[in-house]
């Protein structure tokens, strides 16, 4: 399955600035979740250990899905979808329940967070439905049945509830459906219509914290130890990070709390304090640099599915890294969603690698047949 | 495919466009936030994490002129609040309500008092917090943010209600207060003495108020110090007063059932040794911020027990006002000791007739007789051979009708009248005819005890009138260093002759014959006088009875040992009737001072009052209204 050859073939410089991504979210959570011990000294948080678990595991899950061909897994997209849905309503009836909502299964040592693995799951079906089915996507047939396979885990996970992760989905489609040759006409009725139903969705699709977040989002001044709280502290963490950045674990604002969940949805708002606007555009540089490098790997791609696979799976990824990052600095609502590769949390640690996985496995087979 | 490789290609470029257009645009924005407003958000960075905490001083201690404390502090808790850290104020004082048992409607009345502090001052709500108080707050710290206990040091009177007047009591420093110089760099909240030595010594008791910058976390909770700057204790102040002798006198005062007021000082140098005023209050209620219902009930209090009666009790001196009579005739040489009139129970001035108080009269008396028998006829004769402003002139030197300088706040003083006050102050010719009066202390004429103590104190030393004082030494951290005593406010150098003449009279009046054997202590040569001090009218008496208490008050003045005097001094008994009454109070505080003195054990009060010495005879009321000239006749 894999020969030797391919080894040389792999992208070593998405690689390596995917792992340096990861290093980087490893030493900011060392940063905001060190305890320091009275009397001085300390020691590095039990968070920090677990992540260290995390990139671990995932970099065993990248060589996996580097390891076994995309097309063969396309070729059983279907069984794997169905799979993650069984997994999905698994969730639902028998999951682990913690802050308001059901995302997680038990497997004892830790809690699997199924709903992280949905993009990657949604992009091999759709890259395998248009890549080989058809000459791409040209009408509505087509985009129905898209919506279908879309609409199933989208609904699983918004009833968690987990809003966040489930709109992660729609970017998704919308950049397979895009490369698939969907017209852009199409793209801007859909576009309208989500804008029409939006205040239909407000009225009854929204639970209360979730409009009272985007509400507060439009006014944050108006309840400043509010809902507003975390927006304003979030650009107060960034714009007290300067040019240069306050230094590595001198941060105050995730250290002492004032900044929450610093280690996760708002990681890189203690970047931002710690390395100041430099820190700010390599980072962005980074993230930059990899996506564009991955889409490098859609356009070497032999095939359509796998060029459509890493589309689906790199719309996902950005969407979710602009928004985490726009929202870091107080300039969007916030949203449970994490910064991908960055970002505390193992199963998104895990997902994240296993997607890079697979696109340096599209990359690299590039020239097999 | 190549049309259809061509399609892919371009969507991709399009999309590497679009992404890398929205990171430049991210740039742009963290641009903005970290670099064009740098400075303000890293303000608010530093309001949110560093809190400067105010470190209370203790306040300097008190010391009685043997070393024994007077006054110390203790640590106590408050329950304050820190604003910058509460999310909803009205919801967080109504559970701080519920949760310590207080008002709310208190809680909001401080927070909205104090609204234009600087928000990082904390604000103190309950004062004095109990221990369950503190247990409960900390139990609901959660739903309790910018609320907390903080343990201060507060100001602890261990004698409770002790000189009380003497001591004063502290509490925060008023709005008005703020805005005078004294006061300048005391910060709105800072405890403050309000009366008494804490109030005349606030300078050096108060110390200087410390403090701690910390980093605190999103709940207030603190995580560092980073720097701090100790609060500096006032410094210890010795005062001249002794603590046995004050307890003495106080306790003289209860066991004979009396209000009123006391003074003792040594008449060499005019230290106060004592000084009492009663009723009294408890500072230590205002020590850890009174409560609204103790502080309502202190002003309305018909007794008035926040008056300090020795300083600004302002009473008709009655007899005691012949001592200085006898003195300005003496030095003036208008009689000798020797001179004698003849007392047949009245006598007629200016077509008026002027009773004594004795029906029958005291026959023939020289000065010493007429001292010791308090003949109303030796003095209406003297007085009038003196005329009113000589008499006005002695009793200013000997300090009726002045202040006295002592170093307490708020001292009031008396009047003496004389054709220059009457002139001025009613634009009318002074007749001869109300020096009558004058001359036995009656009429416009009025004293403060302390005053009286002063004049006790100038006569026994021969004519110097020492600023009575309290300060006695001041510790700057290098031990007691003695602070000077102030300059006397008048020397007149009395005739040796004159001396011994008054001391002669005032040694029978208690040793004798006189009204003031109840003060009588055996090889001590107490000399002293009574005085009987009218409440109001005999008219406005019977227009008032039963309303108010119109019983006379009593004076005795005293010093002693006759010759070399080492305490001199007044006690006022109000409503005793007699002076006579008051004459065992000061008894009891001079064995104190002379047991103490000698090293023999303090005598104690303990068995029922002696039987009393028998008073040879009531002193009269002679005049109706103070303000009007003498009255009276056959």
């Amino acid at each position: 399955m894999f020969e030797r050859r391919l080894y040389f073939h792999i992208d070593w410089l998405l690689l390596g600035a995917v792992l340096l991504i990861a290093c980087i979210g490893l030493a900011m959570i060392y940063s905001t979740t060190y305890v320091h011990l009275p009397g001085g000294g300390g020691r590095p948080g039990p968070r920090f250990w677990v992540q260290i678990y995390a990139v671990g595991l995932g970099i065993g899950a990248l060589v996996f899905f580097l390891a076994v061909d995309y097309r063969f897994l396309a070729e059983h997209s279907l069984f794997v979808y169905c799979a993650l849905l069984a997994l999905l309503v698994y969730v639902l009836f028998g999951g682990v329940r913690a802050g308001g909502s059901t995302r997680w299964i038990s497997l004892g040592a830790f809690n699997l967070q199924p709903s992280e693995f949905a993009r990657m799951v949604l992009a091999l079906i759709l890259a395998m439905y248009f890549g080989e089915n058809r000459r791409g996507a040209r009408n509505y047939t087509d985009l129905i049945i898209a919506a279908l396979f879309f609409l199933v885990p989208f609904f699983l996970i918004a009833r968690q509830p987990d809003l966040g992760t489930a709109v992660t989905l729609v970017p998704v489609c919308f950049g397979i459906a895009f490369l698939a040759g969907l017209r852009v006409r199409l793209i801007v009725i859909v576009a309208i219509a989500a804008v029409l139903l939006a205040p239909v969705a407000w009225k009854f699709g929204l639970k209360e914290y979730q409009k009272e977040r985007i509400d507060t989002f439009l006014n944050p001044g108006q309840d400043p130890r509010g809902a507003g709280y975390q927006q304003i502290q979030a650009r107060i963490t960034v714009g007290s990070g300067g040019l240069k950045g306050k230094g590595f674990m001198n941060g105050t604002q995730g250290t002492y709390k004032f900044l929450p969940v610093a280690d996760n949805d708002f990681i890189f708002s203690v970047l931002a304090e710690e390395h100041g606007f430099i820190g700010v555009v390599s980072a962005l540089g980074l993230y930059l640099f990899v996506i564009i490098r991955a889409l490098e790997a859609a356009r070497l791609a032999k095939d359509r599915i796998g060029a459509y696979l890493v589309g689906g799976i790199i719309s996902g990824f950005a969407f979710q890294v602009i928004y985490n990052i726009t929202m870091s600095a107080g300039l969007a609502p916030v949203k449970g969603l994490t910064l991908p590769l960055m970002s505390y949390g193992g199963s998104s640690m895990i997902a994240s690698l296993a997607a890079f996985g697979l696109i340096l496995n599209v990359r690299m087979r590039r020239f097999t047949n | 495919m190549p049309d259809d490789r061509r399609s892919l290609t371009t969507r991709l470029t399009v999309i590497q466009y679009v992404i890398a257009v929205l990171f430049a645009a991210l740039a742009v924005g963290f641009w903005i936030f970290q670099v064009a407003q740098h400075t303000r958000f890293a303000e608010m960075a530093a309001e949110n994490h560093l809190r400067r905490l105010p470190l209370p001083a203790p306040r300097g201690v008190l010391f009685d002129r043997h070393g024994k404390i007077l006054v110390e502090n203790q640590n106590s808790f408050n329950i304050a609040l820190l604003r910058e850290q509460t999310r909803n104020l009205d919801q967080t004082l109504s559970t701080l309500a519920h949760a310590t048992g207080v008002s709310a409607a208190e809680l909001r009345e401080t927070v909205s008092r104090r609204k234009r502090d600087p928000s990082y001052r904390p604000i103190v709500l309950i004062e004095n917090a109990t221990r369950a108080q503190v247990i409960a707050v900390r139990a609901r710290r959660w739903e309790l943010p910018g609320i907390e206990p903080r343990e201060v040091p507060s100001r602890y009177y261990p004698t409770s209600d002790m000189a009380a007047h003497l001591f004063g009591y502290v509490s925060e420093v008023t709005e008005a207060q703020l805005g005078r110089v004294e006061y300048e760099g005391i910060e709105s909240g800072a405890l403050v003495g309000q009366a008494g030595v804490e109030q005349a010594y606030n300078k050096f008791l108060m110390g200087a108020e410390g403090n701690r910058a910390v980093v605190v976390n999103s709940l207030g909770r603190e995580i560092e110090e980073l720097e701090k700057h100790e609060a500096v204790e006032g410094e210890p102040l010795q005062l001249t007063i002794d603590a046995d002798v004050q307890r003495a006198a106080e306790e003289g005062f209860r066991h004979a059932g009396f209000n009123g007021a006391a003074v003792m000082l040594d008449p060499r140098t005019g230290e106060v040794l004592a000084l009492v005023s009663q009723p009294a209050y408890n500072p230590n209620n205002f020590a850890t911020g009174i409560d609204l219902k103790t502080w309502k009930a202190l002003i309305e209090d018909k007794l008035k027990p926040l008056q300090n009666r020795a300083l600004q009790g302002i009473y008709s001196p009655g007899s005691t006002f012949k001592i200085a009579v006898a003195t300005a005739a003496l030095e003036e040489k208008v009689i000798t000791p020797e001179f004698q009139v003849h007392c047949g129970g009245g006598a007629s001035f200016y077509g008026r007739y002027f009773q004594c108080w004795k029906q029958g009269g005291h026959g023939t008396v020289d000065m010493r007789r007429a001292m010791e028998q308090s003949c109303n006829v030796f003095f209406y004769t003297v007085g009038n051979m003196l005329g009113v402003d000589r008499i006005h002139k002695w009793a200013s030197a000997l300090g009726l009708g002045e202040k006295s300088g002592i170093d307490l706040p708020n001292e009031l003083k008396g009047l003496v009248p004389s054709t220059e006050w009457k002139r001025r102050r009613l634009n009318e010719k002074w007749y001869a005819g109300e020096t009558i009066s004058v001359a036995i202390g009656q009429g416009q004429v009025s004293v403060t005890p302390l005053s009286l103590a002063v004049m006790m104190m100038t006569v026994a030393n021969g004519g110097t009138r020492h600023t009575p004082h309290l300060l006695k030494a001041i510790d700057k951290g290098k031990g007691w260093e003695p602070v000077p005593a102030p300059a006397p406010k008048s020397v007149v150098k009395m005739r040796p002759s004159t001396v011994t003449a008054i001391h002669e009279g005032l040694w029978r009046v208690v040793n004798g014959a006189g009204t003031g054997g109840r003060a009588r202590i055996e090889g001590k040569d107490v000399s002293g006088k009574t005085g009987t001090a009218q409440v109001i009218s005999l008219t406005g008496a019977r227009a008032a009875r039963g309303k108010m208490d119109v019983r006379h008050h009593g004076w005795f003045v005293f010093f002693a040992p006759r010759d070399n005097p080492e305490i001199a001094g007044v006690v006022f008994a109000e409503h005793a009737e007699h002076g006579s009454s008051a004459a065992p109070i000061a008894k009891y505080a001079m064995e104190t001072f002379f047991a103490k003195k000698e090293g023999r054990p303090l005598p104690t009060l303990n068995a029922p009052p002696a039987a009393p010495v028998p008073v040879p005879a009531d002193e009269p009321i002679i005049i109706a209204q103070p303000t009007t000239a003498a009255v009276g006749g056959p």
